[in-house]
């Protein structure tokens, strides 16, 4: 297809629905270089990036800053751990420049080493923050459904650091469908996330954040998008303030 | 609803000197960065993802990337911010994708191997007067055209998904598709000239 076939879905490109066979084209003339393409996308681009400075504001925690920060500190200690990692880079850079034109690949496969190594940091950060919810001083432990075929597992409440739900027998969710968690406080449920179990039925999913006074913890199936509020019948539900007290 | 994010989101006067930085692996520039665009990537994930927990692993997920990444940007042209959003929504997106069970979309292409495609925007492109002009521009559409744009950018769907999901045919649905981005075009044509 040519360029002008094209100018009409580089909108639809830019917000992630084109279909086919344009969205293929359009990236063929892009990993070309098409200069027309390359500024009818840069202009689609500079719509779709304004609709996301429209969102309502919010505030992120103020420890966000830091783990952002100590996560690359982390990345760059590691590689000054490593000194074959420096060798293999440095031969790497040689090779880069024997080969000429490669430049490029090289980089980006530096590129996802490093994100390998930041996504390890990550999930190591998440870790810690279960492990700091399971041994927390102020933990409590609940176990739901056990002796039933239905789901079972334990809920770990830490009123100042977290809800944590591990449990079991839990069916994969319907196409469409996820399951939400729930942390109900004074009769009002509030949104704790969504999450898939296993296809072994296994699943485990981490809310954190202070969770006072919570009475419950409960899981329905929603939506994939979500929901405000239960649209459905709790599929199990653990009272926690009782053990609390 | 939308509402404009009227938050600090400065001129990128400096993104330039900011990119190089960040290319000479100076520590110092992630945190200008985040200093700067930190609130806009949290609120745009956020907005998409709906858990703050969540959303804080991905910001930190989108940080690193660019880090990672921004040898590809060039630091002579433009402000940095479209393509950290960018990068932002498809992380949250994807996200989505993965915790509703659905297929991961690739938009690894769009994102990294051409940051060049971000680059010539107009510095000052994420400014508080101009997300007005957008959340203007969003108000016009009617409420399916806003409806299928929501669930285009906040919630990655397909046009035949946006079809499913609102109960409509998908002829109808690319439409309102079609209209709604035809209508922001010629609404902000003066903030995103041609």
């Amino acid at each position: 297809m040519n360029c002008n076939e094209l100018r009409e879905h580089y909108e639809l490109y830019a917000i992630g629905v084109a279909e086919e066979p344009e969205r293929s084209e359009i990236r063929a003339h892009l990993n070309r270089q098409c200069e027309v393409c390359m500024q009818g996308i840069k202009r689609a681009r500079e719509v779709v990036a304004l609709l996301g400075g429209t969102v309502p504001p919010a505030v992120p925690s103020a420890a966000l800053r830091r783990r952002i920060l100590a996560s690359v500190a982390v990345e760059q200690r590691r590689f000054g751990w490593a000194p074959f990692l420096a060798a293999a880079f440095a031969m790497a850079l040689f090779a880069a420049v024997y080969f000429g034109g490669r430049e490029r690949d090289l980089a980006n496969e530096l590129a996802r080493v490093r994100e390998q190594n930041s996504r390890q940091t990550i999930e190591l950060t998440a870790v810690n923050q279960a492990f700091a919810i399971l041994t927390g001083a102020d933990t409590t432990v609940t176990t739901f459904g056990e002796g039933q075929a239905n789901p079972k597992g334990k809920v770990f409440v830490s009123p100042s650091q977290g809800v944590l739900l591990i449990a079991g027998n839990l069916q994969p969710a319907p196409p469409g469908k996820a399951y939400e968690m729930w942390i109900v406080k004074s009769g009002k449920a509030k949104a704790a996330g969504m999450f898939q179990s296993a296809p072994d039925g296994s699943a485990m999913h981490m809310q954190r954040g202070s969770v006072e006074n919570t009475d419950a913890v409960a899981v329905t199936l929603e939506n994939q998008a979500g929901a405000d509020q239960p649209t459905s019948t709790p599929l199990f539900a653990a009272p926690i303030r009782a053990l609390i007290q | 609803m939308m509402i404009p994010l009227l938050m600090a989101v400065h001129a990128a006067e400096d993104d330039t000197s900011l990119v190089a930085r960040m290319q000479r692996r100076d520590p110092n520039a992630l945190a200008e960065l985040y200093d700067r665009y930190g609130r806009v990537t949290f609120s745009l994930i956020v907005r998409v993802v709906r858990d703050a927990g969540i959303a804080e692993d991905l910001v930190q997920e989108t940080f690193l990337r660019v880090w990672n990444r921004v040898h590809g940007f060039d630091a002579q042209k433009g402000s940095i911010g479209p393509w950290l959003l960018a990068v932002a929504r498809n992380r949250a997106i994807d996200y989505l994708r993965s915790a509703a069970g659905r297929q991961r979309q690739s938009r690894e292409f769009e994102e990294t191997d051409l940051p060049a495609l971000y680059c010539d925007m107009e510095k000052d492109i994420l400014s508080s007067h101009k997300a007005r002009r957008v959340k203007s521009a969003v108000e016009k559409l009617s409420p399916n055209q806003r409806h299928v744009i929501e669930l285009a950018y906040f919630e990655g769907l397909s046009q035949t998904e946006i079809a499913e999901r609102m109960g409509q045919p998908l002829g109808t649905v690319k439409t309102w598709v079609r209209a709604a981005l035809k209508n922001l075009r010629d609404e902000l044509g003066a903030v995103v000239p041609a």
